[in-house]
């Protein structure tokens, strides 16, 4: 396959690299179009779990960006509730060959951390993230502890 | 489970296969730790084969229902292993228990019927922890239907001696597996009887298939159950049981390292028949055992009123007993959904068809030149001599056969510089000693000569100022470079350039240029070609598809230039026109049924149709295109219009021009933005791992292409990019659409030589074919956007006065360059789309004054530089879209 080469070398770098934030990398070894992997935010009230998501190669990676979704429920005004983000990153206009998944993955971190309430794709959860932060945050942290999964120990 | 699983009436013996449906219920576990297991049940037959349930988080009582139907002999032994499924670590087995088929065919003496079998799985522990002697315990039990496998009882009473035992057929089957055979209920005892109603005869045949053979519907279902081919109908992605077709092979779970499973307990059950299975790579596909077909998505089971057949032939096909008709691919809610858009367009079809118009024709004579021949005119007696002459030359030929050029009266090819005449055609000579050219293909004449037909001859020109040169881009198209200042234009610099010189046919090269003269070009040879009398198509509304495609294909190609007459079965009215000009639009509208799935809507922009990769479930695709290439070559030569056009680069290739990398843009931006920044920057240092090789993906299938031998061991470059880029370019232009093209090229040139078209580019040949609309410039306006301009920016008033200055072809045309179309949608413009959605026509300023106008067609977006006075906006914008290509888009 022609992304394979491509991929298994990204997918060799990011593991030799050892991010902090992103752990628990699973992919099959016979098909390298799927990946998971837990990100692991700093941020509260994030802080307090961590989120499973998948990434999915097209055939025609890296003509055509990769997509991301969330397996574990998250309480974020940029992600919806099927686990679906809108990251620009691996937008059409903006995707180019070039652009590494770490760097995705890196963007994806950062957007969890820090959310765009302009850019929500949940508007009820942005408006609640602007006017009521303690609210927000309350809520988002029960809801995280309710159904994150549990951060590596190392 | 039993409706569709046929029974065997076949001579079999114990070695022989049979489909079992095993419905695994449910279980229950014992209690044996702090945490509920996450169980899944595997089913292993005579430890080859091996099926597997979905997981069931946190429970100790599993419930699944789920329908797994194997393959199995009388004897087969049945490993039921029940397990816990851990996503990190291996999976735990819970209990497991080894059943002889035969002892159960023997309990219900051959007659597997919806038998339960009650079945005690028993664990292995250790001796410390345990007391039994024998070292297992009963850690679960579970429930399990075993339905649709008869035996016959003889064959069954040898059995008794392989068993070695006597076994009484109502006894105990043995330790811990219990039977019964359980009652059927009401709701599976009025499906079947719903089922046995539906068997009458199909209420017509398969919407794309070789006509009275399909009429046998149910007749084919009987003969299945014994063989084993595989069909490839049904968007199979893999196939059964060891047939070829899929990258891997037969899958089977991977033994350890089970994949990770997201199991959604949300899930509707598998519709009858169907299995749900893991391959090598742990994917999960689906397996249909009706059709004997694989699928990556989960099946939908099917919407009420569907019913899945199979013709005589094997292939199974789907009934809608809703609307009385049949489809090859089994039918979804995104199929319906769009299914019924494309439904709902019909009522604007024929309203539509009526607005549109072209140049009247036949054409007002014109005289371009009084000492010319090929004037409209003087082309009586012309065309009276062709006419003479084909007949002669058909009959030499025989019906249908393509010609060997004859000896006789041929005359060899004086001017080989051009090399040899396309296959089929042949150079001859009158009496008096004029040339003239047959194509034997489809048994036509000429008098131009099909290698330069439509071209511009420079020989005849006037010479160029000193110092001035012709080329000719990479696309053909021509250019002047000024070697006295180093610069290059496209503007002819021979003084009063568009009006002086005269081209290739003797009339000023302005003229040559216009749509109106090619028009005629074209007129001529179809009116000089023309057979007398006339075809009668009869049809009905109802299977407008199928008996249009029977009768045009029946005829040989040429008949199909006689006048045609059209006739709907059950409707008065004489086709004086108007019917046939319906049928044109009507039959091209049904080609788009998403239901044949012959041809998409290239990326999501609404309007212009490309072939579809996946046509190939069509298992008589490659007629239908030669059908359809004869259809539209008919639409051309008759004059008349097509409900919906195709994309600009499907034109390019009708007319043999190379494609280029924009084109891709107009059918795949994302694509073609990935190749400009390849093109753009320096990869050597950004690690992109590229070679020459390339994948997609046609439904769950990866393909795999070297773009040239050895591809997959050459790596891309700075140095070799450009060739890595063209390549590209090609296979992203033609995957998997190669032969479908072929099909309908050949049908196309069977009725009018693809050499006829070259006078055109394929923004003309669009217009030919779709017609023009009248445009209504207020919508337009209304419905325009700005960047960088307002609406009373002067460049924006001078672009709707030049707009409103403009004849309707010029209007056509300016939409074309913009938009990718000269079709304005039924709605109007504020229902234009672009690739991602809608997507409103939109100005923006970009650039200087010296600029031409650039468009990006996918994204409706005109590039208007800040022309400093209408005079320099009108030259400019006229320019652009008079202009096909090699500008304006670089």
């Amino acid at each position: 396959m022609a992304a394979t080469r491509r991929l298994q070398k990204e997918l060799n770098d990011i593991r030799q690299s050892g991010l902090k934030s992103f752990r628990d990398i699973q992919v099959d070894e016979s098909n390298i179009l799927t990946w998971q992997g837990l990100i692991v935010p700093d941020n509260p009230p994030y802080n307090k779990g961590a989120f499973r998501i998948e990434i999915n190669f097209p055939a025609e990676y890296p003509f055509k960006p990769p997509k991301i979704s969330f397996k574990t429920k998250i309480y974020h005004p940029n992600i919806d509730e099927k686990g679906q983000v809108c990251l620009p990153i691996i937008s059409a206009e903006n995707w180019k060959p070039a652009t590494k998944t770490d760097q995705v993955i890196q963007a994806l971190v950062a957007l969890v951390n820090d959310p765009e309430p302009e850019h929500p794709l949940r508007a009820e959860l942005a408006e609640e993230f602007l006017k009521d932060r303690k609210k927000f945050t309350k809520n988002a942290e029960e809801f995280t502890k309710k159904h994150s999964e549990k951060r590596p120990t190392d | 489970m039993t409706e569709t699983v046929p029974a065997l009436t076949t001579p079999i013996s114990l070695s022989t296969y049979h489909q079992l449906s095993l419905t695994v219920e449910s279980a229950n576990i014992k209690n044996s730790g702090l945490f509920k297991p996450n169980p899944y049940l595997q089913v292993i037959i005579d430890d080859k084969i091996s099926r597997r349930t979905e997981v069931i988080k946190s429970t100790l009582h599993p419930k699944w229902k789920e329908d797994l139907t194997v393959l199995v002999t009388p004897q087969s032994q049945l490993l039921f292993r029940l397990a816990d499924y851990h996503s990190f670590r291996k999976d735990n087995v819970i209990g497991e228990k080894r059943v002889n088929l035969l002892k159960v065919l023997l309990y219900c003496n051959g007659k597997c019927d919806n038998v339960e079998l009650i079945i005690d799985l028993m664990k292995t522990v250790s001796q410390e922890n345990s007391s039994t002697v024998s070292g297992e315990v009963k850690a679960a039990e579970l429930v399990v239907l075993l339905d649709g496998l008869r035996v016959d009882p003889s064959v069954l009473s040898q059995s008794r001696e392989i068993l070695g035992e006597s076994t009484n057929s109502s006894g105990p089957l043995n330790d811990g597996v219990r039977a019964r055979i359980r009652i059927r209920n009401n709701e599976s005892a009025m499906r079947s009887i719903v089922r046995s109603q539906n068997l009458r005869p199909p209420p017509g045949p398969p919407p794309l298939s070789n006509g009275t053979l399909q009429h046998g519907g149910p007749s084919g279902t009987s003969g299945v159950s014994g063989a084993m081919s595989v069909s490839v109908a049904g968007g199979a992605a893999a196939a059964v049981d060891g047939g070829a077709g899929p990258s891997h092979a037969e899958p089977e779970p991977a033994a350890s390292g089970l994949p990770v499973v997201y199991a959604n307990p949300a899930e509707e059950p598998l519709p009858a028949g169907w299995e749900m299975r893991y391959d090598v790579y742990g994917r999960r596909y689906y397996v249909d055992h009706n059709t004997r077909s694989t699928s990556w998505e989960r099946p939908q089971p099917l919407p009420p009123g569907w019913e899945v057949r199979r013709d005589a032939r094997g292939r199974v096909y789907y009934v809608d007993h809703n609307t009385r008709t049949t489809t090859w691919q089994r039918p979804d809610t995104e199929r319906l959904a769009r299914f019924q858009h494309w439904r709902g367009e019909r009522r604007h079809v024929v309203a539509q068809g009526n607005q549109r118009f072209l140049y009247p024709h036949p054409q007002p004579p014109h005289q371009p030149d009084s000492d010319h021949d090929l004037n409209a005119t003087g082309s009586s007696g012309v065309a009276g001599t062709s006419n003479a002459v084909v007949p002669a030359a058909v009959a030499a030929a025989g019906a249908g056969a393509v010609a060997a050029p004859a000896a006789a009266g041929s005359a060899p090819a004086p001017d080989d510089s051009l090399g040899a005449l396309p296959a089929g055609w042949e150079r001859r000579v009158q009496p008096d000693g004029r040339v003239y050219y047959v194509n034997h293909k489809n048994r036509t004449t000429q008098w131009e000569d099909p290698r330069t037909q439509g071209q511009e001859m420079s020989a005849l020109e006037e010479a160029l100022p000193p110092g001035w040169e012709i080329r000719f881009t990479e696309e053909g198209t021509r250019y002047f470079v000024d070697h006295n200042t180093r610069t290059t234009t496209f503007q002819d610099p021979r003084p009063g350039a568009p009006k002086g010189p005269q081209g290739a046919y003797g009339v000023p090269r302005a003229y040559e240029r216009s749509f109106r003269w090619k028009l005629s070009q074209f007129r001529y040879l179809c009116q000089s070609n023309a057979l007398p009398s006339h075809i009668k198509i009869t049809l009905s509304r109802q299977s407008l598809f199928e008996d249009s495609y029977h009768q045009i294909m029946r005829l040989p190609a040429y008949e199909l230039r006689r006048r045609l007459y059209i006739i709907f079965r059950g409707e008065e009215g004489l086709d004086y026109g108007g019917v046939s000009r319906e049928w044109f639009f009507l039959l091209s509208h049904e080609v788009l049924n998403p239901m044949y799935c012959l041809f998409e809507y290239a990326n999501k922009n609404n309007y212009s149709l490309q072939i579809n990769p996946a046509s190939y479930v069509n298992p008589d695709h490659l007629l239908y295109f030669k059908f359809i290439g004869r259809f539209i070559a008919m639409a051309l030569y008759h004059g008349r219009f097509i409900y919906s056009g195709f994309t600009m680069p499907f034109y390019k290739r009708m007319l043999n021009k190379k494609l280029t990398m924009k084109d891709i843009e107009s059918i795949d931006p994302e694509f073609y933005n990935s190749l400009v920044w390849i093109k753009d920057n320096n990869i050597d240092e950004c690690g992109l791992e590229m070679w020459f090789s390339v994948d997609f993906e046609v439904l769950g299938q990866v393909i795999h292409h070297e773009l040239k031998p050895s591809g997959d061991k050459e790596r891309v470059t700075e140095t070799n990019k450009e060739q890595y880029l063209q390549l590209v370019t090609q296979w992203r232009m033609t995957r998997g659409i190669e032969e479908q093209t072929s099909a309908f090229l050949d049908g196309f040139n069977e009725v009018v030589p693809l050499e006829w078209l070259k006078y055109f580019d394929e923004r003309e040949l669009e217009l030919m074919l779709c017609g023009m609309q009248e445009v209504d410039v207020d919508d337009w306006q209304r419905n325009t956007i700005y960047r960088h301009y307002t609406r009373t920016s002067k460049q924006v008033l001078w672009f709707w006065q030049f707009v409103r200055q403009m004849d309707n072809e010029k209007r056509a045309r300016l939409l074309q360059f913009v938009t990718g179309t000269c079709r304005v949608p039924v709605g109007g413009f504020a229902e234009l789309m672009g690739s991602n959605g809608p997507q409103r026509f939109c100005i923006e300023k970009v650039g200087k004054d010296t600029w031409l106008p650039r468009s990006h067609t996918c994204f409706n977006r005109l590039d208007l530089p800040p022309y400093k006075s209408y005079e320099q906006l009108c030259e400019k914008l006229n320019f652009a879209i008079e202009e096909t290509e090699g500008f304006g888009q670089e």
